[in-house]
This record gives C-alpha cells, sequence and structure tokens, in this order.
C-alpha cells in the first residue's frame, strides 16, 4: 500500500513527531507508515485522512 | 506513576524475589516461592498499567502480539516433545517394559537433584526468554522501530 502521508506532511509543515502527537501514536509509526513499511489499522487511517481533511483514498491507494 | 519509578519497581521485586527464594530454600517450602512469584508478577503487571509517560501504540502492540504468538508456537511444539519423552519413561515402568539400560543412580544425596525433566524444564524456561527476544527484534526490524528518516 502507497500513501502521500509525507507530502501532506510537508504542505502543513508538521514534523513527523508533530503528527505523532496529533493522532496519539509514536513518532515510528508515522515514519514505518510513510516508509510502507507498516500498513495502518483502519482506524487509524481514517483519522490521518480525517486529520489532513481529505478521503481515504486521497492518502492511500492500494496496489 | 513514571516510567523509571517503575523500573526501580521492577528492580525491587526482583531482589525480593530472590531474598523469598532464600527462605524457600532454607526453609524446605516451595510455597513461599511459588506464592511470592506470582504476587510479584502481578505486581508488576498491575503497576505497569499505572505507567503514564509511556506512548504505546497499534504497532508497537502487533510487534509484541506478534512476538509473542511466535514465541508460543515455537515453544509449545519443544515443551510438549520434552514432555512425550517425559511420559515414555513415567509409563514404560508401570507397564511392565524393562528399560534398555538403568538410568544411574549414584547421584550424590547433598547437592541439589532437580531430575533430568527438571533441569531440561529450566533450560528451556531461560531459551523461551531469548526466543521472544530473538522474535521482539525481528519484528520490530521489520516495522521499522530503529528506523531514521529525514524530517
Amino acid at each position: 500500500m502507497k500513501n502521500k502521508i509525507k507530502v501532506y506532511r510537508a504542505m502543513r509543515d508538521l514534523t513527523q513527531e508533530a503528527l505523532a502527537q496529533e493522532l496519539k501514536v509514536t513518532r515510528q509509526t508515522i515514519l514505518a507508515i510513510e516508509k510502507g513499511k507498516y500498513d495502518p489499522s483502519l482506524e487509524l487511517a481514517f483519522k490521518i485522512a480525517r486529520f489532513f481533511g481529505v478521503p481515504i483514498e486521497e492518502i492511500f491507494t492500494y496496489e | 506513576m513514571k516510567q523509571n519509578t517503575f523500573y526501580l519497581l521492577v528492580g525491587v521485586v526482583g531482589l525480593v524475589e530472590v531474598g523469598l527464594f532464600m527462605i524457600s530454600v532454607s526453609l524446605h517450602n516451595p510455597l513461599i516461592i511459588m506464592a511470592g512469584f506470582i504476587m510479584g508478577a502481578g505486581l508488576v503487571y498491575v503497576s505497569r498499567l499505572m505507567v503514564t509517560d509511556i506512548r504505546e501504540d497499534e504497532r508497537s502492540r502487533l510487534i509484541t502480539q506478534k512476538a509473542g504468538l511466535r514465541t508460543l508456537e515455537v515453544f509449545w511444539i519443544i515443551f510438549f516433545a520434552v514432555s512425550l519423552g517425559t511420559a515414555v519413561i513415567g509409563f514404560s515402568t508401570p507397564l511392565g517394559i524393562p528399560r534398555p539400560r538403568e538410568f544411574p543412580h549414584d547421584f550424590p544425596r547433598d547437592q541439589p537433584y532437580l531430575g533430568y525433566f527438571g533441569i531440561l524444564q529450566m533450560i528451556l524456561l531461560c531459551c523461551i526468554a531469548f526466543l521472544y527476544i530473538a522474535f521482539r527484534i525481528y519484528y520490530a526490524r521489520r516495522y521499522g522501530e530503529w528506523d531514521t528518516d529525514e524530517e
């Protein structure tokens, strides 16, 4: 699964730590998702999409 | 409770367990260390729930779950195989099956004697800890626990 978290994070000028705090996860989790090493749960994926104010399929794409 | 306080508490519990073990041996009473160990483990589990400055999320829980499951999957097979072997020794005598050779009976009585299964069980219990750590490291690496990235 691919994602555009890094792009959206850059657009908002957010650090991984800041995003992690907003989503109540660890910085390593954000890093692992961005690198594609970990696929988040549906709940976390929706939280991320809601945080950036976009539909979930805008951030996550299945391939 | 702070995380450091928790680690301090774990250390104190460990020292108390060593003390209880010594008392248990000197009084020839296994119940002291058995009850003490269960209570100590319970205290550690309860106090871990009270740690406030630790951030655990779904990824770290997944790593713990996967490592625990894999450890159990490997361990129960080995442990069951060893137990089956012990059962063979245990059942062969009452069934009247002659032993291929006699077991040595010249164990010194003034030294601790745990029996073959006891020693093997203790070795396996040590191995389970290392096995869990190995699986924990494997899954932590797989899910990017120690990765670094440019911000």
